[in-house]
């Protein structure tokens, strides 16, 4: 492998180049040359781009910024968005840090009030790791991973658009909630009870959930989306373990997504409907309460120390590689070990919670496995210390903040080892040695990702940046950083999270302020470069780094709308763009090492349908959900506010579900094509749709929300006892019928989807409207035993239960109505599809479509709100 | 693919199941050997969820990687839910 002169990417592992492109080190051959990705070799000229821009606005309108569903514009769009949450987290964090200046005694007030103080570090935490982080380094996966991947777009165009657009909704959200009698300030990890309504009542802190519920939301949809496309549409012999290092790091990153956020959109859901519903999972009596936060929290907030961390680490990889002028040192470990710390992640967040009343035992073994997810990452560190050893490093911007970042995780990451030892923790637990250690992992990714801002600028706007201007903000940015950090080590037991401080740790204190400052000054200078550049920089070429590898490189800086100029093939060792024949041109006579070749599997005209790029209904989408959660987040134990105020909100709700409503039917209706790459890699999804691999996907993410809620269910239970539960909280009226009369209708539901497609295959209209129609009445069976079961509850008036068994009764009731009320909402959105369905049914689709048949798809998705209840029906009717 | 008379086999089976589940409860099994009546309530749901998922979701007859990531979510989720269980006793 060593003496594979290529860099994986532009050239697979083990293909020997045979093109010529390469320039073999002295070191024994490993410089990385690789031919089409340098500025002086030729772009394909085989097709020329179509002009047109597909119904799409120019970038230069206003109005491509609304409608557009390219993967290029989105990615733009999240990394510009992300920036400005950058800079409205550090102004929160300036605030504190101007607080911080001199100690204020608890009760008094200092340049914040305690309670703006709380809001100022929670939301500064919040928006830092959610609203910033992540979708910075969803920007770069938006732009650079389908280039990398050789596809032309995401799998579902639309959909990403959406992620956006819920993400932005999201945002704006959270900053409404400062004028809703102040945001959340309970800290960012919103711990219980202190997140209840009884300590917390103010609607901005339910605004504040309901913004990071809508956040989660978009981060799923995206995971999905980009687990699809990763999955499907990767170039001709471009195989997982060649995948670009940055493309893997994400991948991994939207598996740990996948999985981890369905577990943070559970406890998100369970706490929106303790303080809209007024449910009691999290009140302070509650059996299990708090530490079932913590549970539901960590199980998500561990892999997303990652999720943030591995695009940063990946981006940096690359960056190495680029400007080490040589092949990662152990690129294939290098990729197991992050492999390993993606499964590891889910196994070690009990290290979190090693100061709560879990046993010792499960303390112990969490210990373990947290000194052993370090292992990989020393892997990881020594294999980029190694490339620098053995490369010829050049210290343009983008290498010092890599490198820079490398410094900073090592620090960070040793600190981190102390915490994971139980021992250490006891007194390290809540103090500022936490919050040096993971700014310094957190923060130290983020300048990876401003590393790789600086990387791929000139691809994204075709200029280069100021390189002095880059130089000066690394410095300043490392000194800033530094003095902010690294003072809090010093004076580690200052508790976190507080004001009143000891007079000893002033001057600390006031050198970290300093610190924040010249950190945050050093982005002025970015915004200035950056800002700057777009008219002044000097033309970039379509790649400005010489030793650059990946195949963005090899296309016009920006890219053109749809990347390449046929279907990106890695099938002879190197990158060459596949055609129709009789549809190449000859090369030109320099031919470059990229070129147009001739594929006799593909026909004549195979692409003359155009994908399409532009839909204005994802925005709108996302505007009826930022307006329906505006209104949600207003109720308060089930009641809205009283005035003219609860009318508002009432309005603004019931507008946002009509807007959203439509724009969903309008989008399903949208005439909308995302093509099939004829040709691609395919595994291990080879032989399933995309649409159906998609389904699947959003289903085992399901699964886990699901899991989580009946996981919260058994938790409680289990704390309180599990035989007497029955007994003690639930009345004799809550019987076992209604249950199974539900079970009797959704199965027989769960039938008729699957008649409807046997109808379909059989060309059967009439059968597929029955059948749907049959489906579509039991479904709304089933809620309406479902409501007057609940109602009956409700209203019954025992000595045990004077004011009936409601929402806020006991933790039985709670777990009860919300677990089998979120399954009702699956039902519920499983009948709107239904109806959906049988509309264009009666219009004589789905006829005979054996392969990709969209009742196919819904039947997938009802079959599995069946199953859930298959487990509802024993665990909340009989056991 | 199966056949409709499979799939309605099937049907008649989660059906059958069901009430199966019931009569344990209405016997008083859940009063007299608790654990034992939840052990037989539980089997015959995981029964009926892998009849309803490989049949009328057709994993059966699909590639094994649907499965496996089906799995993958739900050992995530069991593992949450026992480890989490454990670490209060």
């Amino acid at each position: 492998m060593t003496t594979d002169p290529r860099e994986p990417t532009a050239t697979p592992d083990d293909q020997p180049a045979a093109d010529g492109g390469t320039a073999p080190a002295a070191d024994g051959g490993t410089e990385a040359r690789a031919a089409g990705a340098t500025a002086e070799v030729p772009l394909p000229v085989g097709r020329e781009e179509t002009g047109h821009e597909h119904a799409l606005p120019p970038q230069s309108a206003i109005r491509r910024w609304f409608v557009t569903t390219n993967h290029k514009d989105i990615g733009i769009l999240y990394i510009v968005t992300s920036l400005f949450f950058l800079v409205f987290g550090g102004t929160l964090a300036l605030l504190f840090r101007i607080q911080l200046w001199s100690p204020v005694q608890a009760g008094q007030t200092g340049f914040l009030s305690a309670f703006a103080y709380n809001q100022a570090v929670s939301i500064h935490g919040l928006v830092m790791v959610f609203w910033f982080l992540s979708p910075f380094a969803f920007g770069f996966a938006n732009y650079v991973v389908p280039l990398q991947l050789g596809a032309k777009d995401l799998a579902f165009p639309r959909l990403n658009a959406i992620s956006y657009w819920f993400y932005l909704a999201s945002g704006i959200l959270l900053g409404v909630s400062f004028f809703q009698g102040g945001s959340f300030a309970g800290g960012w990890t919103m711990y219980a009870p202190l997140n209840i309504p009884t300590f917390m009542p103010n609607i901005g802190g339910t605004t504040a959930v309901l913004a990071l519920a809508l956040f989660v939301i978009s981060v799923t949809v995206s995971s999905v989306n980009f687990l699809t496309t990763m999955h499907r549409m990767r170039a001709e012999g471009l195989t997982l373990r060649r995948l670009p290092l940055f493309s893997a790091s994400i991948l991994l990153t939207v598996w740990m997504m996948l999985f981890a956020f369905a577990s943070l959109l559970a406890a998100l859901f369970i706490l929106t409907a303790d303080r809209v519903l007024g449910t009691t999972y999290f009140a302070s009596g509650s059996p299990g309460g708090s530490i079932l936060w913590t549970h539901l929290f960590w199980f998500f907030g561990h892999p997303e120390v990652y999720i943030v961390f591995f695009p940063a680490l990946g981006a940096m990889a690359e960056i190495f590689q680029t400007f080490t002028g040589r092949r990662l040192v152990g690129r294939k470990w290098f990729m197991l070990a992050m492999l390993l710390v993606a499964l590891q992640s889910f196994v070690v967040w009990m290290h979190h919670m090693f100061l709560t009343t879990i046993n010792l035992q499960i303390k112990t073994l969490f210990m373990a496995t947290t000194i052993g997810i370090s292992l990989p990452f020393d892997l990881m560190v020594f294999a980029l210390i190694y490339t620098m050893i053995k490369g010829d490093n050049r210290f343009t911007t983008p290498f010092l903040f890599a490198f820079g970042a490398l410094l900073l995780f090592i620090i960070g990451g040793i600190t981190g080892v102390f915490l994971g030892a139980v021992v250490l923790d006891y007194e390290f637990r809540g103090t500022y040695w936490v919050v040096a250690h993971f700014h310094y992992v957190m923060v130290g990714g983020v300048t990876g990702l401003v590393g790789a801002l600086y990387y791929w600028y000139p691809k994204i706007t075709g200029r280069m940046y100021d390189e002095f201007l880059g130089k000066l903000h690394f410095a300043v940015y490392f000194v800033g950083f530094n003095l902010l950090y690294f003072p809090l080590f010093v004076i580690w037991e200052n508790p976190r999270r507080v004001f009143d401080y000891s007079p000893a740790f002033q001057p600390w204190q006031q050198l970290a302020t300093v610190g924040a400052f010249i950190l945050g000054l050093s982005f002025l200078i970015m915004f200035y470069n950056l800002g700057k550049s777009l008219w002044t920089g000097a033309e970039a070429g379509s790649s400005p780094w010489e030793y650059a590898t990946t195949a963005e490189w090899a296309v016009d800086s920006p890219p053109p709308l749809e990347n390449f100029p046929g279907i990106a093939s890695y099938k002879d060792g190197f990158l060459s763009f596949l055609a129709p024949a009789g549809e190449v041109q000859p090369m030109a006579a320099d031919g470059g090492a990229v070129g147009m070749k001739a594929d006799a599997r593909l026909e004549p005209g195979y692409d003359d349908v155009h994908a399409s790029h532009a839909s204005v209904w994802p925005f709108v989408v996302a505007m009826g959900v930022l307006f329906a959660f505006l209104g949600l987040g207003s109720i308060h134990s089930g009641k809205l506010p009283t005035g003219v105020g609860g009318a508002v909100y009432l309005g603004l709700g019931a507008l946002g579900v009509l807007i959203g409503g439509t724009g969903l039917v309008f989008m399903g209706l949208e005439p909308f094509h995302a093509p099939e790459v004829p040709i691609a890699e395919r595994w291990p999804f080879e032989g399933i749709t995309k649409m159906k691999t998609g389904v699947w996907i959003f289903l085992a993410s399901d699964i886990v929300l699901f899991g989580a809620f009946i996981g919260a269910y058994i938790f409680m239970r289990f704390d309180f006892g599990w035989t007497i539960w029955h007994h003690d909280l639930i009345p004799p009226q809550h019987v076992v019928l209604p249950g199974l009369i539900n079970t009797y209708l959704l199965l027989t539901s769960s039938f008729t989807v699957v008649l409807a497609l046997v109808a379909a295959e059989r060309r059967s209209r009439a059968g597929v409207v029955a059948s749907l129609v049959t489906t579509l009445f039991l479904g709304v069976g089933f809620l309406i035993n479902k409501a007057i079961e609940w109602h009956h509850l409700f209203d019954i008036r025992t000595t045990a239960y004077p004011a009936g068994w409601a929402f806020s009764t006991n933790a039985a009731s709670s777990t009860f109505y919300l677990t089998t009320g979120l399954h009702a909402i699956h039902v519920f959105v499983g009948l709107l599809i239904t109806s959906y369905l049988i509309f264009r049914a009666w219009g004589g689709k789905y006829l005979g479509e054996a392969d990709g048949n969209s009742i196919e798809y819904f039947g997938l998705y009802w079959h599995f709100v069946d199953i859930v209840w298959l487990f509802l029906f024993p665990l909340f009717y009989i056991l | 693919m199966p056949s409709t008379k499979l799939y309605a086999a099937i049907y008649v089976v989660l059906f059958a199941f069901a009430t199966l589940q019931f009569v344990v409860e209405q016997a008083g099994l859940l009063r007299t050997i608790y654990w034992t009546a939840f052990a037989i309530i539980i089997a015959l749901s995981i029964v009926k969820a892998v009849l309803v998922a490989g049949w009328y979701q057709h994993l059966k007859f699909e590639p094994r990687s649907l499965t496996a990531l089906v799995l993958i979510g739900l050992t995530a989720v069991l593992a949450l839910t026992f480890a989490a269980a454990y670490s209060i006793t």
